[in-house]
């Protein structure tokens, strides 16, 4: 088995989401500084989007028909974009603070969005429970949100079951709610925690990082993926170990099923889980802080690391598209000292290729 | 000017102090001996009221600029947060400061500092000791002199504490009692107090007061005896911390933070910086001139930058606009000075692991209080916060002003036998005058 990149395209700043319509021809990159744009997957030619958000663009999701795109933002907004015009054409207050990440459901029919600022309110740096809900299902084509759901914030994660009857959210404490959406009322149909995602720094600081970066369901519907790091003592060092389990979240209580074998762990913070059409693996990528790679191919079976690769850069996505073996991921470099007046290109867009 | 000496000028502030006190006191009953005087509530309290005290935020670890006092809406270095207006015309914060922007009126922020030491040990020396560090010696901190400055003599409240949550958790951990207080002698040191400290009164030892005194008679008596037949420098930092923890056991419900009403510590809490800046602003009401208040090294986000910003800054903001609040309610910010500030600011840059990096070339910092002017911005940085475009100001300028709102003479030097010479900031480096009243 390989992976191995293909491609890189620069663009001026970080990407933060990303999705691809179902041929795989054209990408649509939600950017550090706002932007939307649409990028030409052969030529890695980019158009701007009209409409922007007024802080870092967060999440990008494009609706079955092509003809829609969705974005969020750290300004808590909502904006849908016509692809065809590149015209943002709606925009909706989704929450207070940050759209942290945003899913959409299989059947396109809704979008989830989740947010939570990160309060104090304990003695130890304990999250303050959020006023507004944190995690919001919205009706893609009228823009109403359908369903509101607690979460201790702040609210990292988000995903959509294969049925889209289940919406899952992860948060920075570990904790993962699930929700069903046939059913009225805020209980979730599951709620547990790890405590593998999180620190609470002994040394340096008194609070909370980390957290489940990323979630998804298992083709089947039965598990559920988290991505994350593992604890540090010093939650400054970013070096906690790059982290997967897979979770039965229908077991009551919720049954950890498998987790990244200790020899396959470097460290650092994984930002990015999705699996393979068909379901046989599932890529997990991330920023390598020590190790050998930060893009990796795992068997969905076994558990085990299957390929792997170093790519130089943070990865913040990572997304199969309709071309067969073909995985984009998306991310940044640090971001260059202004030179002359002038700042250089930091986004990064991989094509790399998986031979299973 | 010796150690344990202040300057003609301390003296002068002095009398002027004792004198008012005097009347004050007078007015308030006949006083017929000194011992009388001193021991008059109403002179002490007027006393406290008058005295020059200091409370430092010791942003540790580093706060970023641009989150805080210098944001720099719209540019590739701002990161997430937009800004939002001020008290102050023209002048913009960080929109996770609004309770601060709503005093920026009653504040004096400085954005040209610009220093010389990216690494943190090296620099919170620096912006402790206030000046260049020479090879062999070791000049003392800020709050060592100060309370050696303004500290009053025989109180039982120290003259210097630091306040901190996280003992172990900063470079502070590295800075023996010898390091804080340089050649001032280890008296002069901060008494440190963290955590879940609260058993300063529990006596346990089962001795009656008058056995625990006769005791504590002969301890000194002996102690006192080995330090001057042995010369002993270490005999003597030990005897004063002795002494230090005697005086903080004789005062210790001024720390019992149950004492203080529950109110102020919902305003103030719930966490551990809000709760200690709380007990900062009881300390010095009661007469402590020199209060540092750290929490770990929270702010050094080289990764998760915005991610954690997002919660410190927000806190920062209500402690800052409480203590504030407060000491211009209770009568005491003409005669406090706060200053809030880390040792260097964050790159304008954002690395590869979401976090932004040590800057010392142009970051910000916020005063306010005693000695200045109140809404002041001093200094500008570019449009994309990578250097300061007006004068930069250093650790010296910074010192100056500190001690000139102190009302203690920046350039006094001190006599140190078979020492070279050392002023308080060498090189007569100007005070920021832009914002001394």
């Amino acid at each position: 088995m390989k992976l191995e990149k293909q491609k890189e395209y620069k663009v001026p700043t970080a990407i933060h989401g990303l999705t691809a319509t179902a041929d795989g021809g054209k990408l649509y990159a939600a950017c550090l500084d706002g932007q939307v744009l649409e990028v030409d997957a052969e030529s890695g030619k980019t158009e701007e989007f009209e409409g922007r958000h007024g802080s870092f663009a967060s999440g990008c999701v494009l609706l079955p028909d092509g003809k829609t795109l969705i974005t969020s933002g750290y300004d808590g907004m909502i904006l849908w974009h016509d692809t065809a015009t590149r015209k943002c054409w709606r925009r909706v207050k989704a929450h207070s603070f940050w759209s942290w990440k945003m899913a959409l459901s299989p059947d396109g029919r809704y979008i989830a969005s989740v947010s939570g600022q990160y309060l104090a309110g304990g003695l130890k740096y304990e999250p303050l429970p959020s006023p507004e809900p944190c995690v919001r299902v919205f009706d893609t084509a009228s823009g109403e949100v359908l369903r509101d759901y607690h979460h201790l914030p702040p609210v990292l994660s988000v995903a959509f079951s294969p049925d889209s009857r289940h919406v899952a959210a992860g948060n920075m404490m570990g904790g993962m709610r699930v929700w069903n959406l046939d059913t009225p009322g805020q209980d979730p149909v599951a709620d547990f925690t790890s405590p593998d995602f999180t620190s609470w720094g002994t040394t340096k600081s008194h609070h909370y990082c980390g957290g489940i970066y990323d979630l998804v369901f298992s083709p089947d519907g039965g598990t559920l993926v988290a991505c994350g790091m593992g604890p540090m003592v010093d939650p400054m060092a970013g070096n906690g170990k790059m982290t997967w389990q897979r979770w039965d979240w229908k077991a009551s209580p919720a049954k950890q099923m498998d987790k990244i074998k200790d020899s396959d762990q470097g460290s650092g913070l994984m930002e990015s889980v999705a699996f393979a059409p068909g379901g046989a693996h599932f890529v997990m990528a991330g920023r390598q802080a020590q190790g050998t790679w930060n893009a990796a191919v795992f068997d969905a079976v076994q558990g085990g690391l299957t390929c792997s690769l170093d790519t130089k850069c943070r990865v913040t996505k990572a997304l199969f598209t309709g071309t067969e073996g073909t995985i984009w991921l998306a991310g940044a470099q640090g971001q260059p000292n202004r030179e002359n007046g002038k700042w250089r290109d930091y986004g990064r867009l991989l094509r790399c290729r998986f031979e299973a | 000017m010796k150690p344990g000496d202040c300057t003609p000028n301390e003296h002068t502030i002095h009398r002027r102090r004792f004198l008012q006190g005097m009347g004050t006191a007078g007015m308030a009953s006949l006083v017929t001996s000194w011992a009388g005087l001193f021991s008059s509530p109403a002179f002490a309290e007027q006393m406290k009221k008058q005295q020059k005290r200091c409370i430092m935020l010791w942003l540790c670890g580093a706060p970023s600029q641009f989150e805080t006092w210098d944001p720099k809406p719209g540019r590739p270095s701002s990161g997430p947060f937009g800004s939002i207006p001020t008290k102050i015309p023209g002048v913009h914060f960080s929109s996770l400061m609004p309770k601060c922007a709503s005093i920026a009126d009653k504040l004096c922020v400085v954005r040209s500092m610009k220093t010389t030491q990216p690494e943190h040990f090296l620099a919170i020396t620096l912006l402790q000791q206030g000046n260049p560090q020479r090879a062999g010696f070791t000049r003392p901190t800020l709050g060592s002199v100060v309370g050696h400055a303004l500290g009053q003599v025989d109180t039982r409240l120290p003259n210097f504490i630091l306040l901190d949550p996280i003992p172990g958790g900063n470079e502070f951990q590295s800075f023996k009692a010898g390091n804080w207080a340089g050649w001032l002698g280890a008296e002069y040191g901060p008494v440190r107090l963290g955590g879940d400290y609260t058993q300063l009164a529990a006596g346990n030892d089962g001795l009656t007061p008058a056995d625990r005194e006769e005791r504590e008679g002969l301890r000194k008596f002996f102690a006192k005896k080995y330090e001057n037949d042995r010369k002993s420098t270490a005999a003597r930092s030990q005897n004063a911390a002795f002494e230090r923890v005697r005086g903080l056991m004789a005062c210790a419900d001024l720390f019992d933070l149950e004492k203080l009403p529950v109110g102020d510590r919902l305003r103030y809490g719930p966490g551990s910086f809000g709760l200690n800046t709380l007990q900062a602003r009881h300390l010095v009401e009661n007469g402590c001139p020199f209060v540092m208040v750290a929490n770990g090294m929270s702010w050094d986000n080289h990764v998760f930058q915005h991610e954690i910003h997002q919660m410190l800054v927000p806190e920062m903001d209500r402690i800052v606009h409480q203590l504030i609040t407060d000491l211009e309610e209770r009568g005491m910010l003409d005669n406090t000075l706060v200053v809030a500030m880390g040792e260097f600011g964050r790159t304008p840059w954002m690395n590869a692991a979401r976090g932004r990096d040590h800057y010392p070339n142009a970051w910000s910092l916020m005063m306010a209080g005693g000695g200045l002017k109140r809404g002041v911005v001093v200094g500008e940085t570019d449009e994309d916060g990578v250097d300061v475009v007006s004068k930069p100001h250093s650790e010296q300028n910074l010192f100056a002003t500190i001690f000139t709102a102190l009302g203690l003479d920046p350039y006094a030097e001190y006599d140190l036998p078979g020492m070279p010479t050392f002023h308080r900031v060498e090189d007569r480096a100007p005070a920021i005058s832009e914002i001394l009243a």
